[in-house]
């Protein structure tokens, strides 16, 4: 079955995708962070145990991870694909995962809080991403008591996630909008709306990929959906402004911007070796000029998808042994090859 | 870029060395870099976010060291956390610590999020009562324990309910103007949170 970043969704040019994930924790338990080995094997059993009903659930069916117990390579190998997050990638206590076949949703047992859900698609859905993570978490909610207070609301291990425990994110592509002078005052400015926006692969320049994930500054105070439609608002926002710039620019240099793009094609499709600085930076070009429709692919091919398959560790893994620095370059422009399809 | 001492992680630390007027770069990934000797800068690396330092420093307040000194003492019940530990970690240990160091952390959090008091979703099956003792037996019963809602919770429900007209008719109220039926849904929402709040 396709991975969710594997499908193609162009009602927004430069959005790359969107997600919602909700912490949540149950009252019987102490927070993960003081939660004893015992406890938390008790807790992540029965999490798993008592939710075996959601195979099937809405037609999804769930395949359990024991995170506890997967490789380092593996856990590094999830983070890349969005399904853990940086901060349990060195944890060393039961936990457990349940994820999707198309690995849209998931839900993290016994992370920084005790249930994590997250709800991943393609393109920008965040209210539609809210929905399903909302309907998991009643599912869930059914079965067990949440860690709620009438002030504060749910309650959660960091202060920064207390109230609605919502993180709404939306990725977008900005090769163009940021470098201009303006972008990093633009991104201070996004602040006072309320969101945040910052490098998926690095800050400033050091960003390749022209990656910018936006979201929400804030938990508590606002409903769930205003938060999300905060983060879409500057989506769709930031989305324009880089139509504009790009437009203008083809306007004036049609040529130069073509050859820019098919110049990226070749390298990409032919090279032998190739470091993550410069795949990510052709994939980028190639990004834009086939959301531009200045390069047109044999078959659809989602560009992001390659964006994941060149990091370090789904590389590794998919040569089933650690690679140093010049064997990685020469097994990501492999990929590359293979992946990449001819122009039609 | 790979870290170049262990050339397996990615590197996310720059260090850049200038002795005798040469400058060097180093990318290093925060587990070498933690093991190595920075010499006055290790302490840098030896947290895993020191982003979360910097947060327990807002936290604490301006003067942490003798903030503290008088708050130590407070620790959490349920999980044993110290007031201390809390502004080192800027993370709570368990649900009641949000109890135990309200006063503390009422104002702090009110910087943090901007708000102090939740708006959105709520848990739609609380059971309090079954909560403590349902234990093993929980899972596969859902839709029974859904239905055994308290007394107690259904009066606050109820309760939860009016706030929720009331906020309505106080937004309806701002939007035409209308600024005393504005006041008076303020303070009837207000006594009714004031209400739930003595019966939990």
């Amino acid at each position: 079955m396709r991975k969710w970043y594997e499908e193609i969704d162009q009602s927004y040019r430069n959005v790359v995708s969107s997600k919602v994930r909700l912490a949540r924790n149950l009252e019987e338990y102490v927070f993960p962070s003081r939660l004893s080995e015992k406890d938390g094997r008790e807790m992540v059993d029965r999490l798993c145990k008592g939710l075996e009903e959601l195979n099937g659930h809405e037609g999804c069916s769930y395949e359990t991870v024991n995170l506890e117990t997967v490789g380092e390579l593996d856990r590094r190998d999830m983070k890349e694909r969005r399904l853990i997050s940086t901060a349990i990638l060195n944890k060393k206590a039961p936990m457990a995962m349940l994820v999707s076949e198309t690995e849209d949703v998931s839900l993290v047992f016994n992370g920084t809080d005790h249930i994590r859900i997250q709800v991943l698609t393609p393109g920008l859905h965040l209210s539609e991403a809210w929905k399903k993570a909302s309907q998991l978490d009643d599912f869930i909610n059914a079965r067990f008591a949440y860690a709620f207070d009438e002030k504060y609301g749910y309650l959660t291990t960091y202060p920064t996630n207390v109230g609605t425990g919502m993180k709404a994110s939306v990725i977008v592509h900005l090769p163009s909008l940021s470098l201009g002078k303006k972008f990093s005052s633009m991104i201070t400015d996004m602040g006072r709306f309320g969101v945040t926006i910052k490098g998926v692969n690095g800050e400033g320049r050091e960003n390749y990929g022209a990656l910018y994930e936006i979201s929400n500054q804030k938990t508590m105070g606002q409903p769930e959906w205003e938060l999300a439609d905060l983060v879409s608002k500057a989506a769709i926002q930031l989305d324009d402004q880089e139509n504009q710039v790009r437009a203008m620019a083809r306007k004036s240099h049609r040529l130069e911007w073509e050859d820019e793009v098919y110049k990226s094609y070749g390298v990409l499709k032919y090279a032998r070796r190739l470091s993550m600085k410069d795949a990510m930076t052709f994939l980028s070009q190639l990004m834009a000029g086939s959301a531009d429709g200045l390069i047109h692919f044999a078959e659809p091919c989602s560009v992001y998808r390659m964006m994941l398959g060149i990091q370090t560790a789904s590389l590794q893994k998919k040569s089933h042994k650690p690679l140093d620095r010049a064997e990685l370059d020469v097994a990501r422009a492999e990929y590359l090859r293979e992946m990449l399809p001819e122009l039609s | 870029m790979l870290c170049e001492r262990c050339k397996i992680r990615e590197a996310n630390i720059q260090y850049t060395e200038v002795i005798n007027g040469v400058k060097t770069d180093h990318h290093f990934c925060a587990q070498c870099a933690r093991e190595m000797d920075f010499g006055q800068y290790s302490a840098l690396f030896e947290g895993e976010f020191p982003f979360a330092q910097f947060l327990s420093a807002l936290l604490g307040g301006e003067s942490p060291a003798r903030k503290s000194e008088k708050y130590q003492q407070i620790v959490c019940p349920s999980c044993g956390m110290t007031y201390q530990e809390f502004v080192d970690n800027s993370s709570f240990g368990c649900a009641d610590c949000y109890n135990v160091f309200d006063v503390l952390i009422r104002d702090n959090i009110k910087q943090l999020q901007g708000s102090d008091c939740h708006k959105g979703k709520r848990p739609v099956y609380q059971n309090p009562a079954a909560a403590g003792e349902g234990g093993g037996e929980s899972p596969g019963d859902g839709g029974e324990s859904a239905g055994a809602v308290s007394e107690g919770g259904r009066l606050q429900a109820s309760a939860e309910e009016q706030i929720r007209v009331l906020e309505r008719k106080l937004k309806e109220a701002l939007r035409l103007e209308e600024y005393e039926t504005a006041a008076l849904c303020r303070d009837q929402i207000r006594a009714l949170k004031e209400g739930m709040r003595t019966d939990a």
